[in-house]
């Protein structure tokens, strides 16, 4: 019988905040992260908002304890903070003490630092401090420079899966302690914002110019966000021989893949349905057992119709309270799934629902609406976050609370 | 890990004559400098011509090679795709980096900016072959393959029935020059059937697509079995040096049991010193065939499983090997990634 995986930590660091509590504060006062970049140097910058983490990346470097170190990029910086917390939060003071994997996600590694050296790197006649930024160009750097700050000695890897990257972080980190590889791995991922992504959603002409409607029937894009978040996963015989405080479980998890576009969802959400639909009967659960689902909601045209469609399919007339969390954080893609899957915990332990920001009217695809309220004492058991990316790939984890 | 994995088919499109006809009967291709470039196929016969247009290198060379191995396995829709690259289509990458200076951020052709995604190999596969089901791409440097491997290896222990699992990764010049920047090649301008009389910092570059149908059930068509799989990262030589010896033993195997080390050998100075624990070991070198790149463990699975299919070794591949083994049972591959990330397959014949 395979081990049961729980949640023992949480991490994280987004435009609404540095650490968790910040986070949930400012959720509960309904405060956006979104506005203009300071730090990205782009034809964009008072045009497209964007959810930025609030320092520079000479700050990230003191807040990480790395000051007077060379070559850590935004990405790692970013990564390194939201580990810190979680591995604190989890009570892990050495991460030797147990054999711990690392479970990274990225979409473009070190490309926030490196799209502005990559000409010098390129040219031989160039030469200069930029060269330390080489290694930087893939997505192993982040993961490994954090890998080796904090010294874990399990499996370590990078998944790169677009917008779902995180999510199937968590999926493997728990398959994992599963297969009885491993009984304690840190899962998540981090993301910097970059020229290369902000163009290249904007070629897609998938960017709003306003702050991002999820699910509106005005809805004209997504806004991109950063930060990282990381949750650590632990096997039910580790956890109890260590007495750790158990946040809530991973009971389910699906990948699916569309097999339907590059970059759009087919409009009946296929691929949303089959994710939401596996992770939940994993977790042994039936749809009237989901009280809550943070959903991909990116507020593109193509997502919230599908995502809407596939809500409908497997909830009916009775689909749970839901609403998209990127209106405060933007979308952070590689993060993402690690963000969400920490507001579905904070969802769980404070009985609480957060609400879609931005909502005004009901799609005319859909009968059904977001939750625009902050819902306080709300019995939460069962939550599903969604992550949905290019490629077709749909993941969808089944978090819930702990009990016995 | 217990369960038990096959290889069905595979393909692999690489610097050598892989892709078609016996790749066992090809002479060696020699390149004179220090980048291999993979003899690509005529993709025509596997994409169409519209798709193919709008393709770059890396993801046609991915594309082809996981539709030649599905159709060697006989397996039309596999249970699950998994992948790993280390730098996904470099090219794309490049591209648009470049058409976002050039053209001062407006008016970007998103073509580049989605191919440059690292799952958009993974994509086109699931698009062709209609495969709904689990998909993943893994990008970590020498561990991109082997978690790709361990995760189809832990879907096949889950229950699915089979799992399409490959690496891709590609070099460009502009690439080529930036890891120069950093040691990663020679100095000397050398050609690959010489690489091994020319120890000296670096080594040479090479790419390759990669791919393999794994199930849990062996059949008449099977290459080979894949017993085993570990990966360390950055090992102490003390650990390293304990780890193989644990390896070949939680496999019930000792060193006398295993007839060939393919070895990731690559007469760079600055990491040789780790294939020291194969000392006594019969072994071969590959890399003077397939350069090196992340990846590469995905064509020393692929030459293993070829060697204990057909029971010998292509000796005009290999020009060190004195004689063929005695017996060709069990084949272990060590290699590592510039000192980095070390990795052991272990596979028998079937």
């Amino acid at each position: 019988m395979a081990e049961r995986v729980f949640i023992t930590g949480l991490g994280m660091i987004t435009a609404i905040g540095d650490d968790v509590a910040d986070n949930l504060r400012s959720l509960r006062a309904q405060e956006s992260g979104l506005g203009f970049t300071r730090q990205l140097d782009t034809i964009y910058k008072e045009v497209l908002p964007v959810a930025e983490v609030k320092h520079t990346t000479a700050e990230l470097l003191a807040m990480a304890g790395m000051t007077g170190r060379e070559g850590f990029t935004r990405t790692t910086l970013l990564g390194l903070i939201a580990m810190q917390e979680a591995l604190k939060h989890a009570g892990v003071s050495d991460v030797q003490d147990e054999v711990t994997g690392f479970i990274n996600a990225s979409t473009v590694g070190g490309m926030c630092d490196t799209e502005n050296v990559y000409f010098d790197i390129a040219d031989p006649e160039k030469t200069g401090d930029f060269l330390n930024y080489i290694d930087t160009l893939d997505c192993a750097d982040c993961t490994q420079r954090i890998a080796d700050t904090i010294g874990f000695d399990g499996p370590i890897t990078t998944i790169s899966t677009a917008c779902s990257s995180s999510a199937n972080a968590l999926m493997y980190g728990a398959r994992l302690i599963k297969a009885g590889l491993v009984r304690r791995v840190v899962c998540g991922g981090t993301e910097a914002l970059t020229r290369f992504t902000l163009n290249g959603f904007n070629s897609l002409k998938n960017i709003d110019k306003r702050p991002c409607r999820p699910f509106d029937q005005d809805r004209n894009g997504l806004n991109l966000g950063e930060g990282a978040a990381y949750l650590v996963l632990e096997s039910e015989s580790l956890v109890k021989e260590r007495n750790a405080t158990i946040l809530a479980t991973l009971d389910g998890y699906a990948n699916t893949n569309e097999a339907f576009h590059p970059t759009a969802p087919s409009p009946e959400g296929d691929g949303a349905y089959a994710a939401m639909k596996t992770a939940m009967e994993m977790g042994g659960c039936i749809p009237a057992d989901i009280q809550y689902v943070n959903v991909h909601g990116t507020a593109t045209l193509s997502n919230d119709v599908a995502e809407g469609m596939a809500l409908q399919r497997l909830f009916g007339e009775n689909v749970p309270k839901f609403s998209s969390t990127k209106p405060f954080t933007g979308h952070t893609l590689a993060a993402a799934g690690g963000i969400e899957a920490i507001y579905s915990v904070l969802a769980i332990s404070h009985q609480i629902i957060f609400p879609n920001l931005h909502f005004k009217d009901k799609m005319e695809e859909l009968y059904i609406t977001p939750e625009t309220q902050l819902v306080e004492q709300y019995p939460v058991r069962h939550v599903l976050s969604n992550s949905f990316g290019f490629g077709g790939n749909n993941a969808s984890l089944l978090i819930s609370k702990y009990e016995g | 890990m217990k369960g038990k994995c096959y290889i069905q088919g595979m393909a692999a499109i690489t610097p050598q004559h892989t892709f078609e006809g016996d790749p066992m009967a090809q002479p060696m291709v020699v390149t004179h400098g220090n980048m291999l470039s993979c003899a690509e196929p005529d993709y025509r016969s596997f994409i169409a011509p519209n798709s193919l247009r709008r393709m770059t290198r890396v993801l046609k060379m991915g594309l082809t090679a996981s539709l030649k191995c599905l159709q060697d396995s006989g397996i039309a829709v596999p249970g699950a795709i998994v992948t790993g690259t280390g730098k996904g289509s470099l090219q794309d990458t490049e591209r648009f980096i470049k058409e976002i200076r050039d053209y001062q951020e407006k008016a970007l052709n998103p073509t580049p900016f989605i191919q440059s995604t690292y799952n958009a190999v993974n994509g086109l596969i699931a698009l062709q072959q209609k495969c709904t089901q689990y998909n993943n791409t893994f990008v970590h440097r020498g561990f991109s393959f082997e978690h790709a491997l361990l995760d189809s290896m832990l879907l096949l222990h889950e229950g699915t029935a089979d799992v399409l699992a490959g690496a891709f990764d590609e070099i460009t010049t502009e690439h080529f020059f930036i890891k120069g920047r950093i040691g990663h090649w020679k100095k000397e301008t050398i050609s690959n059937d010489k690489l091994y009389d020319h120890p000296s910092p670096g080594t040479i570059s090479g790419e390759g697509a990669v791919f393999f149908a794994l199930t849990p059930v062996v059949t008449t068509q099977s290459y080979a079995q894949i017993g085993g799989l570990q990966m360390l990262y950055k090992p102490s030589p003390e650990k390293l040096n304990i780890a193989l010896p644990k390896f070949l033993q939680q496999h019930g195997l000792q060193a006398a049991d295993i007839d060939l080390v393919l070895t990731g050998e690559n007469a760079d100075t600055n990491h040789a010193h780790y294939y020291e624990i194969l000392n006594g070991y019969p072994q071969l070198p590959f890399k003077h065939l397939s350069g090196d790149y992340e990846t590469v463990g995905a064509f020393a699975m692929w030459l293993a499983a070829q060697i204990l299919k057909h029971q010998q070794i292509p000796s005009q591949w290999f020009p060190m090997l004195q004689q063929q083994p005695a017996k060709l049972r069990n084949i272990l591959i060590y290699n590592h990634f510039f000192g980095e990330q070390h990795t052991f397959m272990l596979l028998h014949a079937v």
